[in-house]
């Protein structure tokens, strides 16, 4: 049984951060219902301007698995509906702006009325409180903000924008927040209202970096470079834009990768001679190794240098990922059959369980408002012609 | 809230690489007690950069503030009997010991379990404990590699001034960090069962998780490349005294740009009236927006951009994010007292209340708790 098998959550969060917390939550076994309303879909149903998509643009990963209704919150019916199925919820999951939320009357205090234990999780760009809560932003905003944009980078050139890992690292962190809050409900009784300020995330990733900074110590971007190891970055292989990141952490291992690139006198060369010597003459170390790298096929060179105990890995691209037997075994990747037949990769389980070892996503993406009868039926004991009578009304809509 | 939410659970910690410990540290800076089993000379956490003026490691701070310490040396008779008794008494055991080298210490999951049925054995390893790479070594350029995003990395002003260098990692440990998040949350899922079981964590898989985008867009027929995934116009803008970040997905907020822009004119163009036909013209119109950005101020930018709900953020300079504003505001930065000085140390990034959880300040000395192990054992029943 996946661990999380009976947790419930109303979920109404959008775009990227906060439904990628609410489908890691579901792989691991939590009922998601997902609210929508047709009056303003996900902005990730639709098309994307900056993208240049005509279609949905990324919506059906963290769709998976969910159920939808649909929702109108700004009818009062619709809220009222809302708050019956928070009443049947352990967890309200919500990515508006600040404030959002109360404003549609469905703030903590107001879903704490409903369901006293209630754990509300906010994920929101910079929290719930201060002077810029109300500040719009996507995931490489929350990196500009954080620092890890500024950190980002060639050291002679200008700050890189994160993108989605970063809207994703935002909903993982919302996901172990959410748990810890259901442990501490589980020990005390009480719920809470979880704020997730995605701007703390991209700092909290470069947490070690500010603090140095806040000793004097001066840090800045660096491109590929290691604080400390050497050889330390990537390399071309025989294939065009095919690149091997190589990693020597220890003395053992760079003498060992001199005999494999065939040049086993430079593990006697005295500017080579130790971490910090290699370190400090690092840029002489490109030549040698780019030189074997570019005459390897890229895997084999990677099975060659672990089988040797040098860290490495080819740089991989989403083809490589989704075939790899490694990830497969793990079920990291799995295929999903969405409703019209159609069958893609996607991203499984987050971990693997000892105890469960079943798919992480056993449906596809819910057709908007498809689980209605379930929900508001089943779920919330509404009868067809309440049901019927709210959708009349475009309370359900 | 007046106690964290994990308070009352204990952690043993086996942890040499960053993914491991910062799993300890989530849980420990939620109000659990982390015991880290170092051997006899210390995790190499302790030595790894960046380095405070004194040379204590930031790195090791950051991730180790809060838990206590116990040497406890692979290489030393007691070792078993010590990891032992530490286990007995553990809901959570975090370790990232090489795969080969568990059976010989005892620490293989079929040990754990059959010893210690309580409790939640998390492995955390660059490529996970199973599947045909799970012997494999992994730094953090490998695995922000192994995991896609490194592939796609840089894009936009970056991509466009070195076109042909090699790709780019993000800053410091940013796989490892996914990979430690992920693995402390997989842990919370399975103590939530009420019972003890292994739970196999891997590094490359929370990056891959993390960057589900890119294989969801392989699903649709696209294989992402970092040159050619820039965003159609925004992106990183240079100003007179920096940089800013721009991004607009709705039309409301491309009224709002066209607003901050003056750009009443060429913008009314018809073909501009959609997303797609913008999209088309991306480039035309980012040349504008980074000819009207590059003599302008960040602050004077950024200050208008938001009131007028076009989504921008300045990049901020460490400095910068820990004197923000709204930093400050929301008390994020605790100083803490080191040998070395005073320090700023971030909270975690969630609350549970209005305040920020208040970020445990002392930094164990190797073996600064060795009496844990002279200790009358307990033994818990369940997770």
């Amino acid at each position: 049984m996946k661990p999380l098998t009976g947790l419930r959550i109303a979920d109404f969060t959008v775009h990227a951060a906060g439904p990628f917390c609410t489908h890691m939550l579901s792989q691991m076994g939590a009922e998601v219902i997902k609210v929508e309303t047709a009056l303003r879909p996900d902005i990730f149903r639709k098309s994307h301007a900056v993208y240049g998509r005509q279609g949905p643009a990324t919506f059906d990963q963290v769709s998976s698995n969910k159920l939808s209704v649909r929702l109108n919150l700004k009818h009062p019916e619709g809220v009222a509906l809302a708050k019956k199925l928070v009443g049947v919820a352990d967890v309200a999951a919500e990515s508006f702006r600040a404030g959002v939320m109360s404003r549609l009357g469905l703030g903590y205090e107001v879903l704490r009325g409903v369901k006293r234990d209630i754990v509300m999780v906010s994920v929101s760009s910079s929290g719930q409180t201060g002077p810029e809560s109300h500040f719009a932003g996507y995931a490489p905003l929350f990196g500009a903000w954080g620092g890890l944009g500024y950190l980002s980078g060639h050291a002679d050139g200008p700050p890189v924008e994160m993108r989605h890992v970063m809207d994703h690292s935002v909903g993982m962190h919302a996901a172990l927040a959410t748990l810890a809050a259901l442990n501490r409900r589980r020990r005390t009784g009480e719920g809470c209202h979880v704020d997730v300020a995605a701007r703390e995330v991209a700092s909290s990733l470069v947490g070690d970096f500010l603090t140095a900074a806040s000793a004097g110590v001066s840090v800045g971007r660096m491109g590929n470079d290691d604080l400390t190891r050497a050889p330390h970055g990537l390399f071309p292989t025989a294939d065009t834009d095919r690149w091997l990141s190589i990693s020597v952490s220890s003395d053992a291992e760079w003498k060992v990768l001199t005999t494999i690139i065939g040049q086993p006198h430079l593990a006697d060369d005295p500017r080579f001679a130790t971490q910090a010597e290699r370190y400090a003459n690092r840029r002489a170390l490109d030549a040698p190794i780019s030189d074997w790298t570019s005459g390897q096929g890229g895997e084999a060179a990677a099975e060659r240098l672990q089988a040797a105990g040098v860290a490495a890995h080819l740089s991989w691209a989403a083809s490589d990922i989704v075939s790899d037997p490694h990830m497969r075994a793990r079920g990291a990747i799995l295929d999903v059959a969405e409703t019209d037949g159609n069958r893609r990769a996607a991203v499984g389980r987050p971990a693997r369980f000892a105890g469960d070892d079943a798919p992480g996503i056993t449906r596809g993406t819910p057709a908007l408002g498809g689980d209605e009868d379930y929900v508001y039926g089943e779920l919330l004991g509404l009868s067809g012609a309440q049901i019927s009578a709210l959708i009349e009304d475009e309370a359900i809509y | 809230m007046t106690d964290k939410p994990l308070s009352g659970l204990r952690v043993i910690e086996r942890a040499t690489g960053v993914a491991a410990a910062q799993a300890g540290r989530l849980l420990c800076q939620m109000g659990a007690e982390v015991i880290m089993a170092e051997p006899s000379e210390g995790s190499p956490l302790r030595e790894e950069p960046p380095l405070l003026p004194g040379g204590q490691s930031a790195l090791f701070t950051y991730l180790s503030l809060g838990k206590r310490s116990v040497v406890c040396d692979p290489a030393g008779p007691d070792f078993r009997k010590d990891m032992h008794k530490l286990l007995a008494e553990a809901d959570i055991f975090i370790d990232d010991t090489p795969v080969a080298e568990r059976t010989g210490l005892a620490l293989d999951d079929a040990a754990i379990a059959r010893e210690h049925p309580h409790i939640v054995h998390l492995s955390v390893l660059p490529f996970g404990a199973f599947g045909p790479k799970a012997g494999w070594k992994g730094d953090e350029i490998n695995l922000i590699h192994a995991g896609g995003e490194g592939f796609l990395l840089p894009n936009g002003l970056t991509a466009d001034l070195f076109p042909d260098r090699p790709p780019l990692k993000i800053a410091g440990h940013f796989a490892e960090m996914q990979g430690g998040t992920t693995a402390a949350m997989a842990a919370l899922a399975a103590l939530w069962t009420g019972e003890g079981q292994y739970v196999d964590a891997s590094v490359q898989d929370a990056n891959v998780a993390v960057g589900a985008f890119a294989i969801q867009r392989y699903g649709d027929g696209s294989v992402e490349h970092r040159l050619t995934r820039s965003f159609k116009f925004g992106g990183v803008i240079e100003c007179a005294d920096g940089y800013v970040e721009l991004l607009t997905l709705e039309t409301r907020q491309w009224l709002g740009l066209i607003d901050l822009l003056g750009a009443e004119d060429w913008a009314q163009d018809p073909e501009l009236a959609d997303e797609v036909g913008r999209s088309a013209r991306g480039a035309e119109i980012n040349q504008r927006i980074r000819d009207w950005a590059r003599h302008r101020k960040v602050e004077d930018l950024v200050a208008q951009a938001q009131t007028l709900g076009v989504p921008m953020a300045r990049y901020n300079a460490p400095q910068q994010v820990l004197t923000g504003l709204q930093e400050t505001a929301r008390g994020i930065f605790a100083t803490i007292h080191t040998p070395d000085g005073p320090v700023q140390v971030q909270s975690l990034p969630f609350r549970f209340g209005p305040d920020a959880l208040p970020v445990r300040d002392t930094l164990a000395s190797l073996g600064a708790d060795q009496s844990i192990l002279s200790c009358q054992p307990g033994r818990r029943a369940t997770a």
